[in-house]
């Protein structure tokens, strides 16, 4: 046992380059597959709804604007959303995805609203669930 | 003559809310009493009203450092009621996950406890070279904290070559960095006398008071769950029960940096024989009705969920039993005839993680000291009693 084993290390480290960044000029990449917001791909939605039925956080909601025209609308509300992409494995067509942008802060939860208005996909559903 | 010193809800030393009276006579601690409730969130309950699936989510926010911990023993409790059975691939990539849950957390561990000794800049380089496990999971599971990897039977994501490369080069790095430490933690006098002799636990009172994990292992007694009544892979994985004979931090310590080096093995080992094949079977939405008890050996200690079903998609109970609570009445013994100097390190000696731990609230009365449990109907009929009569509030608006 000596005294001062530690010194060595951090006058190594006196000449080393920082170990973080320069955060708001310069940003990390995020590494493929992050989990950011979820999207959707109105072209694709067949409304089966398991999106909604699955969310953990509530924060999906899909309301019939016209049954006879099969008009849907779909809000994401962000400022609920746990990032967790429950949706995006529930999805039988593929219509929810998630992006990869980390700074999604606003001054207002209403700004954090998403919102799409369409007419209900013909697409097949896969017969395998995605795992 | 005897004083009582209260320590927290809110202190400085605590990093989270929890109670602590200690009755001191001079410097020297003669006994210790645990309040807890002031972290309680209702989440049992909230899991009642929510679907199979929406609880792993629910699980994994117990706690954000063994969040994995917390999804697996839930999910493997909803699997053995399902009945199903994970492949092979699915299970060797929960126990991977698993396996760097624990180096990140002992990683962040040796730096409080450095922090809480005094040693700073230890602190400060254990938790750079935890960034490297953090990295490794944020790529195989898509995020640093809450990895939501697991699903009910298997995993979500698969890994590629890219990724096995990527994690066992960055293995390289943390065994050389953790080889640094271990040294260190040995040599560096100051840092030794600091941790040696403190919060002496033997390991009759050890087993006597049921604690779990490194808290237990520290006293010289070999028991892991992994080891015990393993799970998922472990019966396949070659590893040793990591001990230590001190009893006190010291030995806590130590046990943390061995389990380390055994986790850096299992993980080299799953990478290196991860089978092919799904990684997950489909599962139902509904449960028969039955029970089910599920171990995990968290990087706490052994971590219990019960969960009880009634044939619908959602469960009839659940309930958890954080490693942090089975250890408290073990830290009350540890206080007892130490220092007051000594009270933010024994106690992070366990590593606590309070609101993993907190599950009941009980009201006491301020003037006589006495503890009861109020029921909600009582509750309601005291709110009742108080605002009859009186004019109503005016209705609360949305600020925005």
């Amino acid at each position: 046992m000596k005294i001062g084993v530690f010194i060595p290390e951090l006058l190594r480290h006196l000449f080393k380059k920082p170990a973080t960044v320069d955060y708001p000029f310069e940003k990390l990449e995020v590494p493929r597959g992050f989990r950011g917001s979820p999207y959707l791909r109105p072209e694709l939605c067949i409304v089966c709804r398991a999106c909604e039925r699955d969310c953990p956080a509530e924060a999906i909601e899909i309301t019939a604007i016209n049954e006879a025209e099969k008009r849907f609308r779909m809000i994401i509300h962000n400022d609920r959303c746990i990032h967790c992409a429950q949706c995006v494995d529930s999805c039988p067509t593929e219509a929810m995805l998630m992006d990869d942008r980390f700074e999604i802060s606003d001054y207002s939860r209403l700004n954090l609203k998403m919102e799409w208005e369409y007419v209900r996909a013909v697409v097949k559903p896969k017969s395998e669930q995605k795992s | 003559m005897k004083f009582q010193i209260p320590i927290g809800p809110q202190h400085p030393a605590l990093k989270e809310p929890i109670g602590l009276r200690i009755t001191v006579e001079g410097e020297i601690i003669r006994d210790a009493d645990l309040r807890l409730g002031y972290n309680h969130r209702g989440l049992e309950k909230l899991a009642e009203q929510k679907t199979w699936i929406q609880n792993i989510y629910l699980a994994e926010r117990i706690c954000g450092i063994c969040s994995h911990s917390h999804t697996t023993c839930y999910v493997q409790g909803v699997e053995k009621l399902m009945e199903l059975e994970p492949p092979k691939r699915g299970l060797y990539i929960r126990t991977l996950v698993a396996e760097l849950e624990r180096v990140h957390s002992h990683l962040l561990w040796l730096g409080v406890a450095g922090h809480e000794a005094g040693f700073d800049s230890f602190f400060m380089y254990t938790w750079r070279d935890r960034e490297i496990v953090m990295d490794i999971l944020e790529t195989i599971t898509g995020n640093r904290v809450h990895y939501g990897i697991n699903t009910i039977g298997g995993v979500r994501r698969d890994l590629d070559e890219m990724q096995v490369k990527h994690i066992l080069d960055s293995l390289e790095i943390l065994r050389k960095r953790s080889e640094y430490y271990r040294n260190l933690g040995t040599t560096e006098p100051s840092f030794v006398a600091r941790l040696a002799g403190v919060g002496y636990l033997s390991p009759e009172d050890a087993v006597a008071l049921c604690a779990v994990g490194p808290t237990l292992r520290a006293s010289g007694i070999a028991r892991d769950v992994r080891k015990d009544d393993p799970y998922a892979v472990y019966e396949e994985v070659p590893f040793e029960v990591c001990t230590a004979d001190t009893c006190d931090v010291l030995g806590r310590a130590v046990v943390r940096i061995k389990e380390l080096f055994q986790s850096y093995n299992i993980i080299e080992y799953l990478l290196k024989n991860l089978p092919a094949g799904p990684i997950a079977v489909r599962a139902p939405r509904r449960a028969k009705p039955n029970e089910v008890v599920s171990r995990y050996e968290a990087p706490r200690g052994e971590n219990i969920h019960y969960i009880k079903s009634n044939g619908t998609d959602k469960p009839e109970r659940l309930k958890v039993r954080a490693p942090t609570l089975a250890n408290y009445a073990a830290t009350i013994k540890m206080l007892k005839n130490g220092f007051i100097a000594d009270v933010p390190l024994i106690f992070a000696a366990i590593d606590p993680c309070i609101c993993c731990a907190e599950r009941a609230v009980s009201v006491v009365d301020a003037r006589s000291g006495e503890e009861k449990i109020i029921p909600m109907n009582t509750l309601k009929q005291l709110s009742q009693k108080i605002s009859y009569g009186k004019e109503k509030k005016r209705v609360a608006e949305w600020p925005l």
